[in-house]
Protein backbone atom coordinates (compact mmCIF):
# COMPACT_ATOMS: atom_id res chain seq x y z
CA UNK A 1 0.00 0.00 0.00
CA UNK A 2 1.70 3.43 -1.40
CA UNK A 3 1.21 5.78 2.30
CA UNK A 4 -0.76 8.73 1.62
CA UNK A 5 0.86 11.93 3.22
CA UNK A 6 -0.29 15.47 2.81
CA UNK A 7 1.58 17.41 0.13
CA UNK A 8 2.04 20.59 -1.30
CA UNK A 9 1.96 20.19 -4.73
CA UNK A 10 -1.50 21.38 -5.84
CA UNK A 11 -2.71 19.63 -9.50
CA UNK A 12 -1.98 22.79 -11.10
CA UNK A 13 1.26 23.26 -9.72
CA UNK A 14 1.88 20.01 -12.02
CA UNK A 15 0.66 21.70 -15.24
CA UNK A 16 3.04 24.50 -14.89
CA UNK A 17 5.68 22.54 -14.55
CA UNK A 18 4.83 20.98 -17.39
CA UNK A 19 4.22 24.15 -19.90
CA UNK A 20 7.24 23.66 -21.78
CA UNK A 21 6.91 19.60 -22.61
CA UNK A 22 3.31 20.12 -22.93
CA UNK A 23 3.85 23.09 -25.74
CA UNK A 24 6.73 21.08 -27.47
CA UNK A 25 4.36 18.29 -27.59
CA UNK A 26 1.50 19.78 -28.86
CA UNK A 27 3.34 22.06 -31.40
CA UNK A 28 5.74 19.74 -32.56
CA UNK A 29 4.60 16.53 -32.57
CA UNK A 30 1.16 16.37 -31.98
CA UNK A 31 -0.16 19.12 -33.74
CA UNK A 32 2.18 18.26 -36.97
CA UNK A 33 0.54 14.88 -36.88
CA UNK A 34 -3.13 16.11 -37.71
CA UNK A 35 -1.65 18.39 -40.21
CA UNK A 36 0.24 16.00 -41.99
CA UNK A 37 -3.10 13.92 -41.79
CA UNK A 38 -5.18 16.75 -43.34
CA UNK A 39 -2.53 17.87 -46.26
CA UNK A 40 -1.79 13.82 -47.65
CA UNK A 41 -5.91 14.82 -48.87
CA UNK A 42 -4.38 18.02 -50.73
CA UNK A 43 -2.08 18.80 -53.63
CA UNK A 44 -0.13 21.83 -52.69
CA UNK A 45 3.06 23.19 -53.92
CA UNK A 46 3.54 26.11 -50.93
CA UNK A 47 3.34 28.89 -53.95
CA UNK A 48 -0.37 28.50 -54.97
CA UNK A 49 -3.50 27.67 -52.32
CA UNK A 50 -3.68 24.22 -51.43
CA UNK A 51 -6.08 22.07 -53.60
CA UNK A 52 -8.26 18.97 -52.08
CA UNK A 53 -8.17 16.08 -53.73
CA UNK A 54 -9.67 13.39 -51.87
CA UNK A 55 -7.66 9.92 -51.80
CA UNK A 56 -5.75 11.06 -55.15
CA UNK A 57 -2.19 11.04 -53.66
CA UNK A 58 -2.79 7.80 -52.29
CA UNK A 59 -4.03 6.21 -55.82
CA UNK A 60 -1.41 7.89 -57.39
CA UNK A 61 1.38 6.23 -54.64
CA UNK A 62 -0.37 2.69 -55.15
CA UNK A 63 0.02 2.80 -58.29
CA UNK A 64 3.01 4.14 -59.35
CA UNK A 65 6.22 1.55 -59.89
CA UNK A 66 8.73 3.37 -58.45
CA UNK A 67 7.18 3.82 -55.05
CA UNK A 68 6.31 -0.11 -54.94
CA UNK A 69 10.62 0.05 -55.01
CA UNK A 70 10.60 2.40 -52.03
CA UNK A 71 8.61 0.32 -50.27
CA UNK A 72 10.45 -3.02 -50.84
CA UNK A 73 14.06 -0.24 -50.68
CA UNK A 74 12.17 0.75 -46.80
CA UNK A 75 11.51 -3.11 -45.77
CA UNK A 76 15.03 -4.74 -47.29
CA UNK A 77 17.00 -1.99 -45.50
CA UNK A 78 14.86 -2.52 -42.39
CA UNK A 79 15.81 -6.16 -42.72
CA UNK A 80 19.26 -5.87 -42.89
CA UNK A 81 19.61 -3.55 -40.19
CA UNK A 82 17.41 -5.48 -37.87
CA UNK A 83 18.84 -8.48 -38.08
CA UNK A 84 22.34 -7.27 -38.54
CA UNK A 85 22.26 -5.22 -35.46
CA UNK A 86 20.61 -7.99 -33.05
CA UNK A 87 23.34 -10.48 -33.70
CA UNK A 88 26.39 -8.22 -34.16
CA UNK A 89 24.85 -5.95 -30.75
CA UNK A 90 25.17 -9.44 -28.95
CA UNK A 91 28.15 -10.87 -29.96
CA UNK A 92 29.45 -7.54 -29.18
CA UNK A 93 27.84 -7.73 -25.52
CA UNK A 94 28.77 -11.56 -24.86
CA UNK A 95 32.69 -10.50 -25.93
CA UNK A 96 32.60 -7.26 -23.80
CA UNK A 97 31.05 -9.32 -20.87
CA UNK A 98 34.04 -11.28 -20.35
CA UNK A 99 35.88 -10.46 -17.16
CA UNK A 100 38.98 -9.21 -18.58
CA UNK A 101 41.55 -6.38 -18.08
CA UNK A 102 41.05 -3.20 -20.32
CA UNK A 103 37.25 -4.30 -21.25
CA UNK A 104 35.84 -0.89 -20.34
CA UNK A 105 38.45 0.14 -23.01
CA UNK A 106 36.92 -1.47 -25.99
CA UNK A 107 32.97 -0.71 -24.91
CA UNK A 108 34.23 2.40 -25.08
CA UNK A 109 35.77 2.20 -28.74
CA UNK A 110 33.68 -0.12 -29.99
CA UNK A 111 30.74 2.81 -29.30
CA UNK A 112 32.61 5.57 -31.10
CA UNK A 113 31.10 4.93 -34.27
CA UNK A 114 27.62 5.63 -32.95
CA UNK A 115 28.80 8.95 -31.40
CA UNK A 116 29.92 10.07 -34.70
CA UNK A 117 27.61 11.76 -37.45
CA UNK A 118 26.43 9.87 -40.16
CA UNK A 119 27.21 12.36 -42.75
CA UNK A 120 31.17 11.55 -41.40
CA UNK A 121 30.82 7.75 -41.50
CA UNK A 122 29.20 8.08 -44.56
CA UNK A 123 32.10 10.42 -46.08
CA UNK A 124 34.57 7.85 -44.90
CA UNK A 125 33.03 4.80 -46.62
CA UNK A 126 32.31 6.49 -49.55
CA UNK A 127 35.88 7.07 -49.56
CA UNK A 128 36.94 3.82 -48.41
CA UNK A 129 34.65 2.50 -51.17
CA UNK A 130 35.06 4.17 -53.73
CA UNK A 131 35.60 2.10 -57.54
CA UNK A 132 39.06 3.15 -58.68
CA UNK A 133 41.23 4.20 -55.55
CA UNK A 134 39.11 3.19 -52.46
CA UNK A 135 41.10 0.90 -50.08
CA UNK A 136 38.15 -1.78 -50.07
CA UNK A 137 38.54 -2.29 -54.28
CA UNK A 138 42.14 -1.64 -53.98
CA UNK A 139 42.72 -4.60 -51.50
CA UNK A 140 40.23 -6.77 -53.52
CA UNK A 141 41.94 -5.84 -57.18
CA UNK A 142 45.76 -6.14 -55.91
CA UNK A 143 45.97 -8.73 -52.65
CA UNK A 144 43.42 -11.22 -53.51
CA UNK A 145 43.14 -10.37 -57.49
CA UNK A 146 39.07 -10.17 -57.46
CA UNK A 147 37.54 -7.84 -59.81
CA UNK A 148 34.88 -5.71 -57.05
CA UNK A 149 31.63 -4.14 -57.67
CA UNK A 150 31.36 -0.35 -57.62
CA UNK A 151 29.44 -1.21 -54.53
CA UNK A 152 27.77 2.46 -54.30
CA UNK A 153 27.05 2.71 -58.10
CA UNK A 154 25.44 -0.13 -58.78
CA UNK A 155 21.88 -1.15 -58.28
CA UNK A 156 22.09 -4.25 -56.97
CA UNK A 157 24.96 -3.04 -54.29
CA UNK A 158 24.40 -0.43 -53.50
CA UNK A 159 21.19 -0.16 -50.95
CA UNK A 160 23.25 -3.47 -49.04
CA UNK A 161 26.15 -1.25 -48.68
CA UNK A 162 24.21 1.63 -47.27
CA UNK A 163 22.26 -0.28 -44.76
CA UNK A 164 25.50 -1.97 -43.81
CA UNK A 165 27.45 1.07 -43.25
CA UNK A 166 24.32 1.93 -40.47
CA UNK A 167 24.43 -1.41 -39.16
CA UNK A 168 28.39 -0.53 -39.14
CA UNK A 169 28.04 3.19 -37.60
CA UNK A 170 24.93 1.70 -34.92
CA UNK A 171 26.13 -1.47 -33.84
CA UNK A 172 27.79 -0.59 -31.04
CA UNK A 173 24.95 1.23 -29.63
CA UNK A 174 22.77 -2.27 -29.52
CA UNK A 175 25.56 -4.02 -27.41
CA UNK A 176 25.31 -1.67 -24.96
CA UNK A 177 21.65 -2.21 -24.68
CA UNK A 178 22.05 -5.99 -24.87
CA UNK A 179 24.72 -5.51 -22.29
CA UNK A 180 22.69 -3.96 -19.64
CA UNK A 181 20.38 -7.31 -20.12
CA UNK A 182 23.11 -9.51 -20.04
CA UNK A 183 24.43 -8.27 -16.28
CA UNK A 184 21.00 -8.83 -14.99
CA UNK A 185 21.43 -12.38 -15.12
CA UNK A 186 21.96 -13.60 -12.02
CA UNK A 187 25.08 -15.62 -11.47
CA UNK A 188 23.51 -18.64 -9.31
CA UNK A 189 22.38 -19.49 -12.67
CA UNK A 190 25.40 -20.40 -14.67
CA UNK A 191 27.20 -22.07 -11.29
CA UNK A 192 23.97 -24.25 -10.90
CA UNK A 193 24.40 -25.81 -14.56
CA UNK A 194 28.07 -25.57 -13.94
CA UNK A 195 27.68 -28.09 -11.09
CA UNK A 196 25.45 -30.18 -13.64
CA UNK A 197 28.32 -30.28 -16.14
CA UNK A 198 26.87 -28.40 -18.75
CA UNK A 199 29.13 -26.81 -21.08
CA UNK A 200 29.81 -22.82 -22.16
CA UNK A 201 27.67 -23.19 -25.23
CA UNK A 202 24.72 -25.18 -23.45
CA UNK A 203 23.96 -22.73 -20.69
CA UNK A 204 24.39 -19.57 -23.42
CA UNK A 205 21.37 -21.40 -25.36
CA UNK A 206 19.25 -22.71 -22.27
CA UNK A 207 20.19 -20.07 -19.83
CA UNK A 208 21.18 -16.94 -21.37
CA UNK A 209 19.17 -16.86 -24.32
CA UNK A 210 15.76 -17.74 -22.78
CA UNK A 211 16.59 -15.09 -19.47
CA UNK A 212 17.71 -12.42 -22.11
CA UNK A 213 14.44 -12.59 -24.13
CA UNK A 214 12.73 -9.58 -22.28
CA UNK A 215 15.72 -7.50 -23.42
CA UNK A 216 15.79 -9.27 -26.59
CA UNK A 217 12.34 -8.12 -27.38
CA UNK A 218 13.24 -4.51 -26.28
CA UNK A 219 15.97 -4.21 -28.24
CA UNK A 220 14.11 -5.53 -31.12
CA UNK A 221 11.19 -2.88 -30.73
CA UNK A 222 14.39 -0.56 -30.78
CA UNK A 223 15.70 -1.79 -33.58
CA UNK A 224 12.87 -1.46 -35.70
CA UNK A 225 12.42 1.78 -35.07
CA UNK A 226 15.83 2.91 -35.55
CA UNK A 227 15.54 1.20 -38.61
CA UNK A 228 13.72 3.23 -40.47
CA UNK A 229 15.60 6.26 -39.43
CA UNK A 230 18.36 6.10 -41.92
CA UNK A 231 17.98 9.75 -43.73
CA UNK A 232 21.46 11.19 -42.87
CA UNK A 233 23.10 8.11 -44.01
CA UNK A 234 21.21 8.50 -47.51
CA UNK A 235 21.37 11.75 -47.96
CA UNK A 236 25.36 11.34 -47.64
CA UNK A 237 26.28 8.14 -49.41
CA UNK A 238 24.09 8.00 -52.47
CA UNK A 239 21.46 10.87 -52.12
CA UNK A 240 18.85 7.93 -53.37
CA UNK A 241 20.66 6.50 -55.83
CA UNK A 242 21.75 4.82 -58.04
CA UNK A 243 18.21 5.57 -60.22
CA UNK A 244 16.40 5.70 -56.98
CA UNK A 245 18.19 2.60 -55.73
CA UNK A 246 18.18 3.23 -52.23
CA UNK A 247 15.48 5.53 -51.89
CA UNK A 248 13.50 4.18 -48.70
CA UNK A 249 10.42 6.09 -47.48
CA UNK A 250 12.07 8.93 -44.92
CA UNK A 251 13.83 10.04 -48.12
CA UNK A 252 11.31 10.06 -50.28
CA UNK A 253 9.63 12.42 -47.71
CA UNK A 254 12.40 14.69 -48.04
CA UNK A 255 12.49 14.38 -52.08
CA UNK A 256 8.81 14.54 -52.51
CA UNK A 257 8.56 17.69 -50.06
CA UNK A 258 11.56 19.73 -50.43
CA UNK A 259 12.96 18.80 -54.11
CA UNK A 260 9.89 18.17 -55.89
CA UNK A 261 7.85 20.57 -52.99
CA UNK A 262 4.61 18.28 -53.41
CA UNK A 263 3.68 18.82 -49.97
CA UNK A 264 0.60 16.95 -49.99
CA UNK A 265 2.05 13.90 -51.79
CA UNK A 266 5.17 13.93 -49.45
CA UNK A 267 2.28 13.86 -46.71
CA UNK A 268 0.87 11.07 -47.68
CA UNK A 269 3.98 9.45 -47.88
CA UNK A 270 4.93 10.09 -44.37
CA UNK A 271 1.39 8.43 -43.41
CA UNK A 272 2.25 5.15 -45.17
CA UNK A 273 5.66 5.32 -43.20
CA UNK A 274 3.54 6.33 -39.99
CA UNK A 275 1.18 3.11 -40.64
CA UNK A 276 3.76 0.73 -41.43
CA UNK A 277 5.65 1.47 -38.52
CA UNK A 278 2.69 1.08 -36.37
CA UNK A 279 1.96 -1.70 -37.68
CA UNK A 280 4.82 -3.73 -37.27
CA UNK A 281 4.99 -2.56 -33.29
CA UNK A 282 1.63 -3.59 -33.03
CA UNK A 283 2.23 -7.14 -34.78
CA UNK A 284 5.85 -7.41 -32.76
CA UNK A 285 3.70 -6.84 -29.30
CA UNK A 286 1.30 -9.22 -30.19
CA UNK A 287 4.11 -11.86 -31.06
CA UNK A 288 6.03 -11.18 -27.72
CA UNK A 289 3.72 -14.00 -26.00
CA UNK A 290 5.18 -16.65 -27.91
CA UNK A 291 8.88 -16.52 -27.05
CA UNK A 292 9.14 -13.59 -24.19
CA UNK A 293 9.86 -15.45 -20.89
CA UNK A 294 10.47 -13.23 -17.69
CA UNK A 295 12.54 -14.46 -14.65
CA UNK A 296 9.95 -13.72 -12.26
CA UNK B 1 43.75 -23.64 -20.81
CA UNK B 2 43.83 -20.48 -18.81
CA UNK B 3 45.94 -18.73 -20.92
CA UNK B 4 45.06 -19.53 -24.60
CA UNK B 5 41.32 -18.76 -23.58
CA UNK B 6 43.05 -15.00 -22.69
CA UNK B 7 44.69 -14.97 -25.97
CA UNK B 8 41.52 -15.86 -27.87
CA UNK B 9 39.44 -13.29 -26.05
CA UNK B 10 42.21 -10.34 -26.77
CA UNK B 11 42.27 -11.33 -30.52
CA UNK B 12 39.06 -11.13 -30.64
CA UNK B 13 38.64 -7.79 -29.25
CA UNK B 14 41.63 -6.64 -30.89
CA UNK B 15 39.91 -7.68 -34.42
CA UNK B 16 37.11 -5.80 -33.59
CA UNK B 17 38.56 -2.76 -32.28
CA UNK B 18 40.14 -2.17 -35.89
CA UNK B 19 37.24 -2.92 -37.55
CA UNK B 20 35.30 -0.18 -35.66
CA UNK B 21 38.39 2.20 -35.13
CA UNK B 22 40.32 1.72 -38.30
CA UNK B 23 38.46 4.00 -40.66
CA UNK B 24 38.61 6.82 -38.48
CA UNK B 25 42.35 6.30 -38.10
CA UNK B 26 42.38 6.09 -41.58
CA UNK B 27 40.52 9.46 -42.15
CA UNK B 28 43.06 11.21 -39.86
CA UNK B 29 45.83 9.68 -41.00
CA UNK B 30 45.11 10.66 -44.83
CA UNK B 31 43.92 14.23 -43.43
CA UNK B 32 47.88 14.99 -43.27
CA UNK B 33 48.19 13.67 -46.99
CA UNK B 34 48.54 15.94 -50.39
CA UNK B 35 45.83 15.37 -52.45
CA UNK B 36 48.61 13.74 -54.76
CA UNK B 37 49.65 10.88 -52.39
CA UNK B 38 45.63 10.08 -51.14
CA UNK B 39 45.07 8.53 -54.87
CA UNK B 40 48.59 6.32 -54.60
CA UNK B 41 48.49 3.32 -55.30
CA UNK B 42 49.21 1.35 -52.58
CA UNK B 43 47.99 3.31 -50.49
CA UNK B 44 50.91 5.23 -48.31
CA UNK B 45 50.96 4.14 -44.49
CA UNK B 46 52.64 7.46 -43.62
CA UNK B 47 51.16 10.67 -45.27
CA UNK B 48 54.07 13.17 -46.71
CA UNK B 49 52.72 16.17 -44.61
CA UNK B 50 53.43 14.75 -41.65
CA UNK B 51 56.15 16.42 -39.10
CA UNK B 52 57.15 18.92 -42.57
CA UNK B 53 56.51 22.22 -42.21
CA UNK B 54 53.09 22.37 -44.33
CA UNK B 55 52.06 19.50 -41.66
CA UNK B 56 48.57 21.45 -40.86
CA UNK B 57 48.21 23.06 -44.58
CA UNK B 58 44.98 20.80 -45.44
CA UNK B 59 43.68 21.76 -42.08
CA UNK B 60 44.63 25.71 -42.53
CA UNK B 61 42.80 25.46 -45.86
CA UNK B 62 39.56 24.02 -44.40
CA UNK B 63 39.27 26.49 -41.16
CA UNK B 64 40.03 29.26 -43.03
CA UNK B 65 39.45 29.20 -46.55
CA UNK B 66 36.62 27.04 -46.37
CA UNK B 67 35.25 28.73 -43.40
CA UNK B 68 34.96 25.79 -41.07
CA UNK B 69 35.79 27.92 -38.05
CA UNK B 70 32.44 29.80 -38.32
CA UNK B 71 30.06 26.39 -38.77
CA UNK B 72 32.23 24.79 -36.01
CA UNK B 73 30.89 27.51 -33.83
CA UNK B 74 27.36 28.26 -35.56
CA UNK B 75 27.41 24.37 -34.60
CA UNK B 76 28.08 25.39 -30.71
CA UNK B 77 25.82 27.83 -30.53
CA UNK B 78 23.03 25.72 -31.55
CA UNK B 79 23.82 22.35 -30.28
CA UNK B 80 24.63 24.22 -26.51
CA UNK B 81 21.39 26.04 -26.45
CA UNK B 82 19.10 23.31 -27.91
CA UNK B 83 20.56 20.69 -25.60
CA UNK B 84 20.31 23.54 -22.37
CA UNK B 85 16.88 23.77 -23.47
CA UNK B 86 16.15 20.08 -23.00
CA UNK B 87 17.48 19.96 -19.34
CA UNK B 88 15.23 23.19 -18.39
CA UNK B 89 12.53 21.10 -20.36
CA UNK B 90 12.84 17.64 -19.24
CA UNK B 91 13.72 18.55 -15.55
CA UNK B 92 10.90 20.36 -14.88
CA UNK B 93 8.47 17.86 -16.75
CA UNK B 94 9.46 14.99 -15.25
CA UNK B 95 10.08 16.55 -11.59
CA UNK B 96 6.20 16.52 -12.79
CA UNK B 97 5.78 12.99 -13.94
CA UNK B 98 7.76 11.53 -10.38
CA UNK B 99 6.39 13.70 -7.77
CA UNK B 100 3.27 15.47 -8.26
CA UNK B 101 -0.38 13.53 -8.68
CA UNK B 102 -2.87 14.94 -11.40
CA UNK B 103 -5.33 13.75 -13.17
CA UNK B 104 -4.35 12.74 -16.85
CA UNK B 105 -0.56 11.94 -16.35
CA UNK B 106 -0.89 8.48 -17.30
CA UNK B 107 -2.14 9.72 -20.94
CA UNK B 108 0.38 13.00 -21.05
CA UNK B 109 3.26 10.62 -20.25
CA UNK B 110 1.97 7.70 -22.42
CA UNK B 111 1.76 10.44 -25.56
CA UNK B 112 5.70 11.94 -24.48
CA UNK B 113 7.14 8.61 -24.87
CA UNK B 114 5.21 6.45 -27.92
CA UNK B 115 5.70 10.21 -29.99
CA UNK B 116 9.53 9.64 -29.10
CA UNK B 117 9.16 6.59 -31.76
CA UNK B 118 7.61 8.16 -34.97
CA UNK B 119 10.48 9.37 -37.26
CA UNK B 120 11.20 13.08 -37.71
CA UNK B 121 9.65 12.92 -41.28
CA UNK B 122 6.64 12.27 -40.34
CA UNK B 123 6.23 15.63 -38.50
CA UNK B 124 8.67 17.67 -40.51
CA UNK B 125 5.66 19.10 -43.17
CA UNK B 126 4.16 20.81 -40.76
CA UNK B 127 6.97 21.89 -38.76
CA UNK B 128 8.53 23.12 -41.78
CA UNK B 129 5.09 25.53 -42.96
CA UNK B 130 5.07 26.64 -39.40
CA UNK B 131 8.44 28.06 -39.18
CA UNK B 132 8.10 29.68 -42.62
CA UNK B 133 4.77 31.56 -40.93
CA UNK B 134 6.67 32.56 -38.69
CA UNK B 135 9.71 34.06 -40.70
CA UNK B 136 12.18 31.71 -39.18
CA UNK B 137 13.40 30.63 -42.25
CA UNK B 138 17.30 30.77 -42.78
CA UNK B 139 18.01 31.31 -38.99
CA UNK B 140 18.40 29.53 -35.68
CA UNK B 141 15.86 29.02 -34.29
CA UNK B 142 14.12 26.49 -36.06
CA UNK B 143 16.87 24.11 -34.90
CA UNK B 144 16.99 25.15 -31.42
CA UNK B 145 13.17 25.60 -30.66
CA UNK B 146 11.95 21.85 -31.63
CA UNK B 147 15.02 20.12 -29.61
CA UNK B 148 14.54 23.23 -26.80
CA UNK B 149 10.50 21.64 -25.96
CA UNK B 150 10.62 17.82 -27.02
CA UNK B 151 12.54 16.09 -24.94
CA UNK B 152 10.92 12.22 -24.37
CA UNK B 153 14.58 10.18 -23.50
CA UNK B 154 15.48 13.37 -20.87
CA UNK B 155 11.78 13.09 -19.13
CA UNK B 156 11.91 9.42 -18.64
CA UNK B 157 15.53 9.95 -17.14
CA UNK B 158 14.71 12.43 -15.00
CA UNK B 159 11.56 10.65 -13.55
CA UNK B 160 12.99 7.67 -13.07
CA UNK B 161 15.55 9.52 -10.75
CA UNK B 162 13.44 11.81 -9.12
CA UNK B 163 10.73 8.88 -8.04
CA UNK B 164 13.13 6.83 -6.28
CA UNK B 165 13.93 10.23 -3.87
CA UNK B 166 12.65 9.67 0.08
CA UNK B 167 9.54 11.53 0.14
CA UNK B 168 11.17 12.89 3.60
CA UNK B 169 13.81 14.92 1.63
CA UNK B 170 10.38 16.71 0.45
CA UNK B 171 8.46 16.74 3.83
CA UNK B 172 11.71 18.28 5.41
CA UNK B 173 11.62 20.86 2.68
CA UNK B 174 7.97 21.70 3.46
CA UNK B 175 8.40 22.42 7.24
CA UNK B 176 11.21 24.88 6.42
CA UNK B 177 8.65 26.62 4.01
CA UNK B 178 9.65 26.01 0.32
CA UNK B 179 7.25 26.45 -2.18
CA UNK B 180 7.15 24.16 -5.09
CA UNK B 181 9.70 25.95 -7.40
CA UNK B 182 12.28 26.38 -4.63
CA UNK B 183 12.05 22.69 -4.19
CA UNK B 184 12.65 21.96 -7.23
CA UNK B 185 15.47 24.51 -7.78
CA UNK B 186 17.22 23.93 -4.46
CA UNK B 187 16.56 20.56 -3.53
CA UNK B 188 15.76 18.21 -6.37
CA UNK B 189 17.31 19.77 -9.10
CA UNK B 190 20.91 19.81 -7.82
CA UNK B 191 20.67 16.27 -6.62
CA UNK B 192 20.67 14.94 -10.22
CA UNK B 193 23.65 16.17 -11.45
CA UNK B 194 24.13 12.77 -13.09
CA UNK B 195 21.14 12.79 -15.24
CA UNK B 196 21.99 16.37 -16.23
CA UNK B 197 25.33 15.73 -17.98
CA UNK B 198 24.06 12.63 -19.09
CA UNK B 199 21.38 14.57 -20.93
CA UNK B 200 23.59 16.97 -21.85
CA UNK B 201 25.86 15.01 -24.15
CA UNK B 202 23.00 12.84 -25.27
CA UNK B 203 21.02 15.82 -26.95
CA UNK B 204 24.46 17.31 -27.41
CA UNK B 205 25.41 14.93 -29.68
CA UNK B 206 22.35 14.38 -31.10
CA UNK B 207 22.01 18.05 -32.04
CA UNK B 208 25.74 18.32 -33.39
CA UNK B 209 24.78 15.34 -35.63
CA UNK B 210 21.32 16.42 -36.51
CA UNK B 211 20.77 16.81 -40.80
CA UNK B 212 17.59 17.63 -42.02
CA UNK B 213 16.49 20.74 -40.00
CA UNK B 214 19.65 22.67 -40.91
CA UNK B 215 19.78 22.15 -44.91
CA UNK B 216 16.04 22.69 -44.51
CA UNK B 217 16.37 25.86 -42.63
CA UNK B 218 19.14 27.54 -43.89
CA UNK B 219 20.57 29.13 -47.03
CA UNK B 220 22.63 31.20 -45.77
CA UNK B 221 26.46 30.24 -45.89
CA UNK B 222 27.01 31.98 -43.16
CA UNK B 223 24.85 30.29 -40.72
CA UNK B 224 25.49 26.72 -41.99
CA UNK B 225 26.17 23.58 -38.83
CA UNK B 226 29.20 22.12 -39.74
CA UNK B 227 27.29 18.66 -40.11
CA UNK B 228 25.68 20.72 -43.17
CA UNK B 229 28.97 22.12 -44.36
CA UNK B 230 30.17 18.87 -45.00
CA UNK B 231 27.45 17.58 -46.83
CA UNK B 232 27.58 21.28 -49.37
CA UNK B 233 30.92 20.84 -49.37
CA UNK B 234 31.00 17.12 -50.56
CA UNK B 235 29.05 18.25 -53.35
CA UNK B 236 31.35 20.98 -54.20
CA UNK B 237 33.06 20.42 -58.04
CA UNK B 238 36.39 21.59 -56.17
CA UNK B 239 36.78 19.94 -53.36
CA UNK B 240 39.38 17.55 -53.01
CA UNK B 241 39.52 14.47 -50.87
CA UNK B 242 42.18 15.47 -48.48
CA UNK B 243 39.56 18.27 -47.45
CA UNK B 244 36.76 16.63 -47.44
CA UNK B 245 38.51 13.89 -45.10
CA UNK B 246 40.20 17.09 -43.06
CA UNK B 247 36.25 18.58 -42.77
CA UNK B 248 35.17 14.83 -41.48
CA UNK B 249 37.60 15.01 -39.05
CA UNK B 250 36.97 18.64 -37.87
CA UNK B 251 33.58 17.99 -37.43
CA UNK B 252 33.75 15.10 -35.59
CA UNK B 253 36.33 16.68 -33.27
CA UNK B 254 34.43 18.43 -31.00
CA UNK B 255 31.98 15.30 -30.30
CA UNK B 256 34.98 12.88 -30.06
CA UNK B 257 36.64 15.03 -27.17
CA UNK B 258 33.30 15.41 -25.10
CA UNK B 259 32.76 11.57 -25.65
CA UNK B 260 36.46 10.54 -24.72
CA UNK B 261 36.20 12.37 -21.49
CA UNK B 262 32.43 11.85 -20.33
CA UNK B 263 31.82 8.37 -22.09
CA UNK B 264 30.92 6.69 -19.19
CA UNK B 265 27.74 8.46 -18.29
CA UNK B 266 27.00 8.31 -22.19
CA UNK B 267 27.51 4.46 -21.82
CA UNK B 268 26.18 4.07 -18.30
CA UNK B 269 23.10 6.76 -19.42
CA UNK B 270 22.14 4.35 -22.10
CA UNK B 271 22.50 1.06 -20.08
CA UNK B 272 19.87 2.69 -17.81
CA UNK B 273 17.39 4.03 -19.80
CA UNK B 274 17.94 2.05 -22.88
CA UNK B 275 17.04 5.00 -24.88
CA UNK B 276 19.60 7.65 -26.61
CA UNK B 277 17.13 10.52 -27.49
Amino acid sequence: MQEKRSTIFRPYHAWLFLIPALLGLSVFRLGPMVAAFILSFTSWDILVKSKWIGLNNFKELFGDPIFRGVIINTFEFSLIYVIGVMIFGLLLAVIVNSKVKGVTFFRAAYFTPVVTSAVAVGIVWNWLLSPHYGLVNVVLENVFKLSPPAWLGERSTALIVVAAVQLWKMSGYYMILFLAGLQDIPRVYYEAAQIDGASKWHSFWKITLPLLSPTTFFVFTIAIIDSFKNFEIIYTMTKGGPSSATTTLVYSVYVNAFIFYRMGYASAVAYILLIVIGMITIINFILKKYWVKYQY
Amino acid sequence: MKIFKKILIYTLLGTIVIIMIFPFVWMVINSFNSEGSILKIPPKIIPDKLFKKDMFENYITVLRDYNFLRYTLNSFIVTSLASLGQIFTCSMAGFAFARMRFRGKNVVFALLLSTMMIPVQVTIIPEFILMMKLGWLDTFAPLIIPSFLVGSFGTFMYKEFFENIPRDLEDAATIDGAGPLSMFLRIFFPLSTVQTITLFIIAFMNNWNDLLRPILYLHSTKLMTVTMALTQFQSEYRVRWSWLLTGAVLSILPLLIVYITLQRFVIEGITHTGLKG
